[in-house]
């Protein structure tokens, strides 16, 4: 799909007010005692978690932009309390591959390399056993739809990026790669929920011509765009750049991490909200989710820990 | 679920069962396509995820609307706009006569969804007369689009197999891997000639090379001349036929001289060569009386 970005879901529905998208998110913060800038590193270290997730997989950038995507809709509406983001971010990319119909070779692997990945990299985050299996990643793909209301198909800043490039300065490889970096970059900001994905190709060009001190003005001044909200675009990425600048994720996440009261799993049964496989469970799960009452009911079950 | 009653089982989809059902609260029809989500797949089917987020993307008069997706008990739901028949029973019931008005509405009906597809970056590419839905109206719409996809850039490598031999134009047959918006305009012309001819297919092939056997017989066999590249193709074969006697015209002898030239340029062996749907929709068969 292409071209249509103004009659799409993604216009349509999922650009979002940046004011519902703050209320949701203080409600996430008070009730794990976050700090704003401690979810925006959280969100960082997701979106990082897919990016090598969906390198191991082998797969192509488009998926994995799709999976950071779908992996922002889902916290820009639920709790982590509802669905543990190690399980989510998975789910993202099972479901992304799956839209872009990208054959998998074997769809099994999903919860397994995961698994592994995070024995190999993550382990100093994750001391116990990755729980999850293919079963909950199939479980949790049903969830991950009805809150996106089936809208999978996503316009990504890439392609409009490449045409701008070619017409601002055809055949500039380094323009064109350094503008594609702080595209990736912007996969770690709320700019997907936000802005359309033109506009945020517009924004990170304009940084990347910055940067490579290439005088665009006139070009960028010949646009019929907001300049207000392009330099919204510019300044939600610089803020990134800031924060990334004086944070070293290594050494501060697993404290964040820890704040986070993601669903648990214990020996006997699960307390994951949508890890057990009796019916009863499964229907209050769906009720949970589609009634926002997860943070209470997930409140309780933190405290019988 | 509780929301429909349902009436009666319409038959088995790609993915599922589909059912005739009244909304309780507005008392409207509509049809339920049941997907089982069991343990043994791989979670919701790659087809239904496909349809669904492409039908809620293409929202057009032509192009079945999916009014609603229920999430159940291990089972997903999707609520399409109710269709009395698909254009296979269609012709099943109208005894080999249907008239010009008719094939010349259906047609404009069809290169219409079509075109908004492809307009969208969208190839159908299973179409066929089991997939065209006509409501009482004579509205026709395209439906299931489990085998659609959204096509961007890079367009290759998708699977070989994919159209119903019947509609398969002869490079997906010769084993081309990458094909674009005229897939689907082959197939619609091959049902063009079938709805001139009162349901009467134009190439009933048994297997593949009887599919391009049937083709050739009527339309010639290409050559390096009319399609540069054919010989590569993966499973090209010369079958030596002797030169085309007929002219395609002589084959749908009820369709008018306009109809006739449209026809031909939807039925060219050469995918470049193909008319477009929105090329076929100012075509003066259309446009003209």
């Amino acid at each position: 799909m292409s071209g249509n970005f103004w009659k799409s879901s993604h216009y349509q529905q999922w650009l979002l007010d940046p004011q519902d998208i703050m209320i949701n998110r203080l409600k996430e913060l008070q009730a794990n005692n976050l700090k704003e800038d401690e979810y925006y590193k959280l969100m960082i270290f997701f979106t990082n978690f897919i990016q090598s997730l969906g390198e191991n997989l082998r797969l192509r950038q488009q998926v994995i932009a799709s999976a950071t995507v779908y992996f922002r809709r889902f916290y820009s509406k639920y709790s982590f309390k509802c669905i543990d983001p190690f399980l989510l971010a998975p789910t993202c990319l099972f479901l992304a591959t799956k839209v872009e119909e990208f054959g998998l070779q074997s769809q099994q692997r999903f919860a397994t390399l995961t698994a592994s990945l995070i024995k190999s990299k993550y382990s100093h985050l994750y001391t116990q056993e990755y729980p999850y299996k293919i079963q909950h990643i199939w479980e949790c793909e049903f969830y991950l739809l009805e809150v996106m209301d089936c809208c999978l198909i996503l316009f990504h800043p890439y392609r409009p990026l490449i045409q701008f490039v070619n017409d601002l300065s055809p055949d500039d490889q380094s323009l064109l790669q350094q503008a594609w970096r702080v595209c990736n970059d912007s996969l770690r900001t709320d700019l997907c929920l936000m802005y359309p994905p033109s506009l945020i190709a517009l924004g990170c060009l304009h940084i990347a011509c910055v940067h490579l001190k290439k005088d665009a003005k006139q070009w960028f001044s010949e646009l019929n765009v907001d300049m207000e909200k392009l330099f919204e675009v510019v300044r939600h990425i610089m803020h990134l750049y800031d924060i990334l600048k004086t944070y070293d994720e290594k050494e501060k996440i697993k404290e964040i991490l820890g704040k986070i009261a993601k669903p648990r799993l214990t020996n006997n049964s699960s307390s994951s909200n949508i890890q057990s496989s009796s019916q009863n469970s499964q229907q209050q799960q769906r009720t949970q989710i589609m009634n926002q009452q997860a943070p209470q009911q997930q409140q309780q079950q933190q405290d019988q820990h | 679920m509780h929301k429909y009653d349902k009436l009666l089982k319409i038959g088995e989809g790609t993915y599922g069962t589909v059912f005739k059902a009244k909304n309780r609260d507005t008392q409207e029809i509509v049809a339920l396509k049941r997907v089982r989500l069991d343990d043994e797949d791989d979670g919701v089917p790659s087809s239904a995820l496909r349809e669904i987020c492409l039908l809620k993307e293409l929202k057009h008069r032509n192009i079945i609307r999916l009014l609603d997706v229920l999430h159940g008990e291990n089972k997903l739901t999707l609520v399409f706009e109710y269709c009395d028949q698909d254009l296979k029973k269609y012709f099943d019931s109208c005894n080999g006569e249907i008239d010009s008005d008719t094939v010349k509405s259906f047609m404009q009906q069809l290169l219409k969804g079509l075109a908004f597809c492809h307009s969208h970056n969208v190839l159908h590419r299973d179409l066929k007369p089991q997939n065209l839905l006509i409501n009482k109206n004579g509205e026709l719409k395209l439906a299931d689009f489990g085998l659609a996809r959204a096509f961007g850039i890079p367009v290759k490598c998708y699977s070989a197999e994919v159209v119903t031999l019947w509609y398969r134009p002869p490079d997906v047959l010769f084993g081309a891997k990458i094909y674009n918006t005229s897939i689907d305009q082959w197939s619609a012309g091959c049902i063009f000639a079938e709805l001139a001819n009162g349901g009467r297919p134009l190439f009933p092939g048994s297997d593949i090379e009887d599919q391009l056997k049937k083709i050739f017989k009527i339309l010639g066999e290409p050559t390096e001349e009319n399609w540069p590249g054919v010989t590569l193709l993966p499973d090209y074969k010369d079958f030596n036929l002797p030169p085309v006697a007929f002219s395609l015209a002589l084959y749908v002898p009820k369709l008018n001289q306009k109809g006739k030239d449209l026809l031909q340029q939807m039925l060219v062996c050469n995918p470049s060569g193909r008319i477009s749907a929105e090329d076929s929709l100012k075509h003066p068969y259309f446009t003209e009386e």
